[in-house]
């Protein structure tokens, strides 16, 4: 039986100009719910995103990542096969009902404060300059720093973290196997931060997140120390890259809105929270999520089998005319559904309210400061606009706003 | 006290059926279903549930 029909989109993936962002994939998502492309399925419109994202007839679709980019053996492969994003089924919920309390909202807020500190003194070291490389100026130090705080890292090793991390990054790009020796020695020396780490709050308990972590039991149950030391390498592999691409893409899509950015900074307690839901929405980094089929399902008018990859497309989904009005736009003052920037259902992002409450510091600092926010003329370069995305250097010419305006609010 | 989720609100992630899973879990179509009334023992998890809710829809109504 045909489960695709002719009439149904067809999207080339890998094409070297393909953007998410594009007339193309909006297109597409207007003609029909879904597209076809040269690897697997793309989920489009908001509706159906929002069902299969969460379908438990699917698993998290990139366990077989290394090994798909000619990875077969090593410390990242190694790694890999046993991190949270991989695992399914009761091996999933075990770790993640240890962890969870770890990341309660309520532990990551009294962090909000901290969180706002780094962020002006991060503008303080460039605000009177008038212009500003957005990612090593702010970004990448924040994003970094943040993870020192959340694990009692200290701040000024920041530098070695982004460097690790980031090489370690490098692993869900498709050069994987070119670079695997220098991404395997970086997951070495964040194993053995890791180990330095579990090992100190064993002996030193604090009231912090590791100690948290290392302290989480139930029923009897706790981490060992190799699961231990497996999530604290993916809260620096996840948290990192992630934060930092999302907050330059905020300032990209503020830029496109001068309005916004403006009432934010006259509101920035009260807009925060919007000011981030909504860069997540229309400028996620995680353009698309992938999924696997494991049984075979009917969904409206296509046949999904076992072994089928799916894409969630984030962006597609978060932009759908059908659901958002103005749909492309930051509108801080609109009711909106929620996006599915962090993923969903059992992978729903374990990170998420650090990531939220970190850029909910972020953006009202950096609106009550600056104003007149502009893209210095060659002064950007980009990601591809396909998997995770964001700028590589983001250059912003500003004015300082001056302290009477941001009395105004 | 009785469990109560705002279904407004609830996204049917499941992160609750994770978390306490004598207290909920998703059907067949991946809908939230869950009890209202726990034992006392279960407070932890219910709270784990509360907090790991990625929407935060769970809440705790009335006093015992």
């Amino acid at each position: 039986m045909p489960t695709t029909a002719d009439t149904v989109p067809y999207l080339d993936i890998s094409a070297s100009d393909f953007a998410m962002a594009s007339e193309a994939v909006r297109d597409a998502r207007d003609a029909h719910w879904y597209a076809r492309t040269n690897y697997g399925i793309a989920v489009l419109s908001y509706e159906d995103v929002s069902t299969l994202m969460k379908s438990p007839r699917m698993i998290q679709g990139s366990a077989k990542w290394p090994q798909h980019h000619g990875v077969h053996d090593g410390l990242f492969h190694d790694w890999w096969a046993k991190n949270l994003l991989v695992l399914e089924g009761e091996d999933h919920h075990r770790i993640r009902r240890l962890a969870n309390p770890a990341f309660s909202p309520r532990k990551i807020k009294a962090l909000g404060d901290r969180f706002d500190e780094l962020a002006n003194e991060l503008i303080d070291q460039w605000i009177d300059s008038g212009e500003v490389e957005f990612v090593e100026g702010f970004a990448a130090p924040f994003a970094t720093r943040v993870l020192c705080i959340m694990l009692g890292i200290d701040e000024d090793e920041w530098p070695t973290i982004n460097r690790l991390a980031s090489t370690v990054g490098a692993a869900l790009g498709v050069n994987i196997k070119a670079e695997i020796q220098e991404i395997d020695a970086a997951l070495e020396e964040l194993h053995r931060y890791a180990d330095q780490l579990i090992s100190d709050r064993q002996q030193n308990p604090k009231d912090d997140f590791v100690t948290r972590l290392v302290d989480a039991s139930r029923d009897g149950d706790s981490l060992s120390d190799a699961q231990l030391q497996n999530l604290l390498v993916l809260l620096i592999f996840g948290g990192m890259d992630t934060t930092r691409n999302q907050l330059g893409l905020a300032m990209q899509s503020f830029i496109r809105q001068p309005h916004q950015w403006e009432l934010l900074a006259s509101r920035p307690e009260e807009l925060a929270e919007a000011a981030v839901e909504e860069s997540l929405r229309v400028n996620p980094t995680t353009r698309w999520v992938t999924r696997e089929v494991v049984d075979t399902f009917q969904h409206k008018d296509l046949t999904f089998h076992p072994g089928d990859t799916v894409h969630m497309f984030t962006y597609a989904s978060g932009t759908d005319p059908e659901v958002f009005s103005d749909p492309t736009r930051i509108n801080l003052e609109a009711e909106r559904k929620p996006h599915y920037a962090f993923g969903g259902g059992v992978h729903h992002c374990l990170g998420h309210f650090v990531a939220r409450s970190d850029m909910q510091a972020a953006l009202p600092a950096l609106a009550t400061r600056i104003t007149n926010l502009g893209i210095v003329e060659g002064g950007d370069e980009w990601m591809p606009d396909s998997g995770n995305t964001g700028p590589v250097r983001l250059k912003i010419a500003f004015d300082k706003r001056e302290a009477s305006e941001t009395a105004q609010g | 006290m009785k469990v109560w989720v705002d279904r407004n609100i609830c996204d049917n992630h499941g992160q609750c059926a994770i978390a306490a899973p004598d207290n909920f879990s998703l059907d067949a179509d991946g809908v939230l279903q869950y009890k209202e009334d726990f034992p006392d023992a279960d407070l932890e998890y219910i709270e784990d549930a509360m907090d790991v809710c990625p929407v935060q829809a769970i809440f705790l109504k009335g006093e015992q």
